[in-house]
């Protein structure tokens, strides 16, 4: 057993006391008996009650609009329109930590005279009531004129399409240069060339957009809020011309965010109305504000066309991606460069050449969803690895196995991956996991695939990420954890206690974890872009480290042994070769405190600091590590009505090393199901800009009675990752790879492959041809 | 965003009805409300005053005596799916309730309720026409019966007066040898809106069916009996070809619509998939 | 209008608009613990136990509860204890972001009251009504499964 828990690469004897475990989360007790509050649940003497009045059109001219009505209600306390904010915009850009310029991207606040999107808003109203609320809204008399619009990527690109963004609706661009496309094409024996094509997805957290602002007595605006990022405080206060300390975000447990929760939503408006009335505002969205109150998932149209030699080596990776970034640019930027970093796949190429756009139409903006842009361009690399292998007559699995990355290859932007990529074992549990296939019956096929992938952890390096943590230890030998952290549901702040638990020698009960207030816990940046333990578990792991070695130095004095073999465990310190000596923890604190000795340590951790990739090339480094894994899906497809059911699901996926395997299993498991969604039930469908799927009742995520009754997560730890202990993320990579997992199966099982998302039982039907 | 009503809850039917019978332009009545909450939040409907039938009485009992099943007013989706006798005594219904919602809907709406409901989706009346179930209408001035398959006269257009409630449905005993069935298909397995419903009931004696009935939803805009198809089975010797022509037959009956989640083509190719799947499964059942 | 009921075992008096959910008033009641998530029944966020049975409060009209009794996730057990449902979903980690959880417990406990050992089908036909994006329910079915198992002991 080893004295001190070691990190890095050489984990095979690692022993943890708490790392590793099945522990039930900290927060689990609080959310299983309701006793658990979210943003929504709190409220305060005076409290006024927000709404917003949205534009039913998704193109048009605003040439009126009159509050008077609205404003003369008993019981309304304030109507702002774009005439109450003359020069106030709504940031949506990407949160940094650094200060630097951000792009110049922020968009209206409330229409001021064009409306852009179906939804977007027009005015805001605080009443006594919510009644009172929605009645007002009522009473708003307005005019909109139609406004010529475009709702399709392409369509915005031609000469004299309506211009929603810019100069051409071009919002963003990218394109790699990787060796020589020309001579990989020559290289090749077959090409193969296929369009894949995906679709809007909304996020459909179970806990819509809300929060409660008021401002205090030192005229700071406080929002208690439901949100992945408390860091927007910069960009809320600008957004009300008052000073970034006098902002103060206290974000709540969010009720699920999948990056639906990244940008702004409602806090710039809560900052409005409670700076205008002085009083508390609550607003909490319905679930239908929330189908228009956040970006979703961009629609992807990828061309890909591949080249490879008769025995299955690629030689060449070409991509044309052209995403919908819709009304607004948001992180439309940054999701075009994930896919197109993606684009690749676990696969060693050496010549790649990628174009990519993001284009503004007039349906919904879209922006942050996990996987960003990297989900979006598996489903075309590992649809496309299907093809070939067909086309070629080789084997899918061993196709892939022919041409997986390994560490030392670089990606497609260059970037050589120094990490364990252990892609082949994973894809090989992931098929063995699925044991025997059934025979087909009758109209009932049997279908299997796999897919594999590579996803990033860790923000873009020249965003020049930090995350901060403040670790100590109480005198009755109780642990505090202050992180900036926002928890939406993975698990992330019972982690940190974990981390905290395992240094310091106690239980994960005996560590408490204040978080979320971006006045008082050190900043730990976004919950976003599987980043969250890789960051802050770092940060809590060196505060950490700081505290118990000057325990352990101290406790080494007491005990009058060598510092290394000090263990700290089950609330003491003893030497590991004679446990009887040792100290009680909470005399050994009560030691340090009256001594003087620092009971707490305040650490920032930085991820690699980069510049930007190259503009022509796109060779350059763009995060910090990839994360890489397989999934399996055996499916069985009613080919006379076009139904999918899904049998059987098998993950495997090397994190690193599992903090808390059960919180593992629960992120691939509820991966799994978006996964599924995305490629078989969701769809939000735009015509002409107007959402025709505003609620759970057309908008379909899977239930209980789709998934099947479990999926096996093959969890396989390389500790080969930045994360503390080795630990790479699980956030995004446990959904990327499963809708295209799905849509092999089910080309496997029909013989034919829908190209675009989703496979309904209607596509299923049509690609038999049983229906013209 | 609900409108503005009075509201009166008794514990009586003849409460129930006397209040009913009142100013019958803006009263109506709501047995789960499952619906007419969901209309009147979207502003679909604007009711002045509303009877909740959800303390009545008695109003949900399920019987069975001398050949004759009956359930209840009140009677809720979750008391067909939890009676385990329902699984012999009406066993397309039962089938409904399994695929129908989600619990919390089931424990709150009603057969009577998604009977009135008009909808052309309605997944509990292609099973209750395949059972030839009947209504009792009552009102203050008494009771009448009407047959299931005479309730519906349009899209939306039922025979039942607005002073009128479903006070009880029944149905025969199913006979031996009989088969009685339900399939939905939605785009998802669980609490989805049903795309193509369909219902069929078989009676088979020494090969000849004696009869067979074939009901579908969410294909029409009112669900209804695909009666041409019924009579090429009546009467005839069973096989695989006459099950196709039956099918072939229902499909021509059906007249569905695109929508947001299925063509019409769609719709149809699957009407007769599925009243075909049905029919020979039922006949195989039978035969065993 | 007001209304008589017991809501976790205490009496309680109500007072209602005749227009008004029985989560909206459960909430400005204070029982917060019964969550929103679609108003409109589509997602057993807001499911509570109406005389024993589950039935999501947001298409429920408070002014038709006269005389019921109401379990709310919390009323489930005593305030400092837990019941077993409660327990099972804890070690189970069937609760990520935990925003679905009350109506799950809710419509877990409903359930099982009908059906003490379900099968497969039993639990997933139980909960198609309550929606969950985050954990793909895989830890649901086995919190049901664990929950049926203790409460058949007892």
């Amino acid at each position: 057993m080893s004295a001190k828990p070691k990190d890095g690469q050489h984990g095979a004897n690692v022993r943890f006391h708490q790392i590793g475990r099945r522990l039930p989360r900290t927060d689990a007790p609080g959310k299983v008996t309701g006793k658990t509050k979210y943003a929504g649940d709190y409220s305060m003497p005076r409290m006024l009650y927000a709404k917003v009045l949205r534009s039913p059109k998704a193109s048009a001219t605003l040439t009126r609009i009159d509050v008077s009505k609205a404003r003369a209600m008993p019981g309304v306390a304030c109507v702002l329109t774009a005439a109450d904010l003359p020069h106030r915009v709504m940031p949506n850009d990407i949160p940094g930590q650094t200060g630097k310029d951000r792009l110049k991207t922020d968009n209206q606040i409330l229409v001021k005279e064009r409306v852009r999107y179906q939804g977007e808003p027009l005015a805001l109203v605080a009443a006594e009531s919510l009644s009172i609320a929605e009645q007002a809204i009522q009473l708003i008399e307005y005019e909109l004129e139609p406004f010529p619009g475009v709702f399709d990527p392409f369509e915005a690109l031609k000469p004299g399409a309506p211009i929603v963004q810019g100069e051409d609706n071009v919002v963003a661009t990218h394109q790699v240069r990787k060796g020589d496309i020309r001579s990989g094409f020559q290289a090749a024996d077959v090409i193969v060339e296929n369009t894949y094509k995906t679709q809007f997805i909304e996020h459909a957290f179970l806990e819509p957009e809300a929060g409660l602002a008021w401002i205090d007595e030192n005229d700071v605006v406080n929002i208690r809020m439901s949100t992945q990022v408390i860091e927007h405080f910069r960009f809320i206060a600008d957004a009300l011309g008052v000073p970034h300390n006098k902002v103060r975000i206290m974000g709540a447990m969010v009720g699920g965010g999948f990056g639906g929760k990244e940008d702004i939503t409602i806090e710039v408006y809560l900052a409005l109305l409670t700076k205008n009335t002085g009083r508390p505002v609550q607003m909490i969205y319905t679930r239908e504000d929330s189908m228009f109150g956040h970006g979703k998932r961009h629609p992807f149209d990828i061309r890909l066309r591949t080249g490879l030699t008769n025995e299955g080596k690629i030689t060449a990776v070409q991509a044309e991606i052209t995403a919908d970034a819709g009304a607004y640019v948001y992180l439309s930027p940054y999701v075009l460069l994930y896919s197109v970093t993606a684009i690749q796949g676990p696969y060693q190429v050496d010549n790649v050449h990628v174009d990519a756009r993001a284009v503004a139409t007039n349906n919904m903006y879209t922006s942050a969803f996990r996987g960003f842009g990297a989900a979006q361009a598996c489903i075309a690399y590992e649809q496309q690895m299907d093809e070939a292998a067909k086309r070629l007559g080789i084997d899918s699995v061993e196709l892939r196995r022919r041409n997986f990355l390994q560490t030392g290859d670089s990606i497609a932007t260059g970037y050589k991956v120094d990490s364990a990529v252990w892609t082949e074992q994973c894809m090989d549990k992931a098929i063995k996991g699925l044991g025997d296939r059934p025979a087909d019956e009758g109209p009932i096929k049997i279908g299997r695939g796999v897919a594999c992938y590579q996803q990033s952890y860790g923000r873009i390096t020249w965003l020049h990420d930090t995350s901060e943590a403040w670790v100590g230890i109480e005198v009755d030998g109780t642990v505090v954890v202050r992180s900036g952290v926002t928890d939406i549901g993975a698990g992330q702040t019972s982690a940190l206690a974990q981390i905290a638990a395992e240094l310091l020698g106690v239980h994960l009960d005996d560590v408490k974890v204040y978080h979320s207030d971006s006045a008082v816990t050190p900043l730990a940046g976004t919950t976003t872009a599987t980043r969250a333990l890789y960051m802050t578990g770092n940060a809590v792991k060196q505060a950490g480290e700081a505290v118990r070695d000057r325990l352990v130095r101290r406790a080494a004095h007491a005990l009058s042994v060598d510092e290394e073999i000090i263990v700290l465990s089950d609330h003491r310190a003893y030497d590991v070769n004679d446990p009887d000596n040792g100290i009680e923890l909470a005399d050994l604190v009560a030691l340090c405190a009256s001594e003087g000795i620092h009971r707490s340590e305040l650490v920032i951790f930085k991820a690699p600091f980069t510049d930007p990739i190259d503009r022509d090339t796109g060779q350059g480094r763009v995060h910090p590590d990839y994360v890489y894994g397989a999934h399996a899906i055996e499916v069985s497809v009613d080919t006379e009505t076009g139904e999918v059911t899904i049998l059987k699901s098998v993950a495997a996926h090397d994190v690193g090393q599992a903090i808390n395997p059960q919180a593992v299993e629960g992120q691939i498991e509820g991966g799994t199901a978006q996964g599924h969604g995305y490629a078989l039930t969701e769809d939000l469908i735009y015509k002409d800009g107007i959402l025709v799927t505003p609620s759970f009742s057309e908008y379909l995520i899977p239930t209980s009675m789709d998934v099947p009754m479990q999926v096996d997560s093959i969890i396989l730890e390389s500790r080969s990752g930045r994360g503390p202990f080795g630990a790479k993320g699980i956030g995004e990579p446990s959904l990327t790879p499963v809708a295209p997992a799905i849509a092999n199966a089910v080309a496997d099982a029909i013989g034919s492959r829908i190209l675009d998302f989703p496979i309904t039982p209607e596509k299923v039907v049509r690609a038999l041809h049983h229906i013209a | 965003m609900y409108p503005n009503f009075e509201l009166v809850v008794p514990t009586t039917l003849s409460d129930a009805l006397a209040e009913l019978s009142g100013d019958t332009n803006t009263v109506t009545p709501m047995a789960g409300g499952t619906n007419l909450m969901i209309d009147m939040r979207a502003g679909l409907t604007s009711p002045e005053k509303i009877v909740s039938l959800s303390s009545v009485a008695d109003f949900g009992q399920i019987a069975h005596r001398d050949g004759r099943v009956e359930i209840g007013g009140r009677t809720t989706i979750s008391d067909i799916l939890y009676a385990n006798d329902m699984r012999v005594l009406a066993p397309s219904l039962h089938e409904s309730a399994k695929v129908f919602a989600g619990q919390m809907v089931r424990n709150t709406a009603t057969v009577a309720g998604n009977v009135c409901s008009g909808s052309p989706a309605a997944d509990t009346v292609p099973p209750l026409l395949t059972l030839d179930a009947v209504l009792t209408l009552s009102s203050t001035s008494g009771e009448r019966e009407v047959p299931l398959s005479d309730f519906y006269t349009g899209y939306k257009q039922d025979v039942r007066k607005s002073d009128e409630l479903i006070s009880k449905i029944h149905w025969k005993e199913l006979p031996d040898n009989t088969a009685n069935s339900f399939y939905k298909l939605g785009l998802r397995k669980g609490d989805a809106i049903t795309i193509v419903g369909v219902a069929v009931l078989l009676t088979i004696n020494g090969g000849v069916c004696q009869k067979a009935r074939i009901a579908f939803n969410s294909v029409a805009p009112v669900v209804k009996r695909a009666i041409g198809a019924e009579a090429i089975l009546a009467g005839q010797t069973l096989s695989v070809e006459l099950i196709d022509k039956a099918a072939q037959h229902a499909v021509s009956e059906s007249s569905p619509i695109d929508d947001l989640r299925a063509s019409a083509t769609y719709r149809r190719h699957c009407t007769g998939v599925l009243v075909r799947r049905l029919l020979n499964q039922a006949w195989q059942a039978i035969a065993k | 209008m007001t209304v008589q009921l017991n809501i976790n075992g205490e009496e309680s008096e109500l007072a209602v608009w005749p227009n008004e959910t029985l989560l909206a008033a459960l909430r400005r009641y204070g029982y917060v613990e019964v969550k929103s998530g679609c108003e409109k029944g589509d997602c057993g966020a807001c499911a509570v136990l109406v005389d024993g049975a589950a039935i999501d409060s947001c298409i429920t009209l408070a002014g038709t509860m006269t005389g019921r009794t109401v379990t709310t996730v919390a009323g489930l057990s005593a305030p400092e204890e837990l019941h077993p449902i409660h327990q099972a979903y804890i070690e189970c980690g069937a609760s990520q972001c935990g925003y679905c959880t009350p109506g799950f417990v809710i419509a877990t406990q409903s359930l099982l009251d009908e059906i003490s050992n379900p099968n497969d089908e039993d639990i997933r036909v139980g909960l198609s009504g309550n929606l969950c994006r985050c954990t793909g329910y895989v830890k649901i079915f086995d919190a049901v499964k664990q929950s049926a198992a203790t409460l058949n002991q007892d």
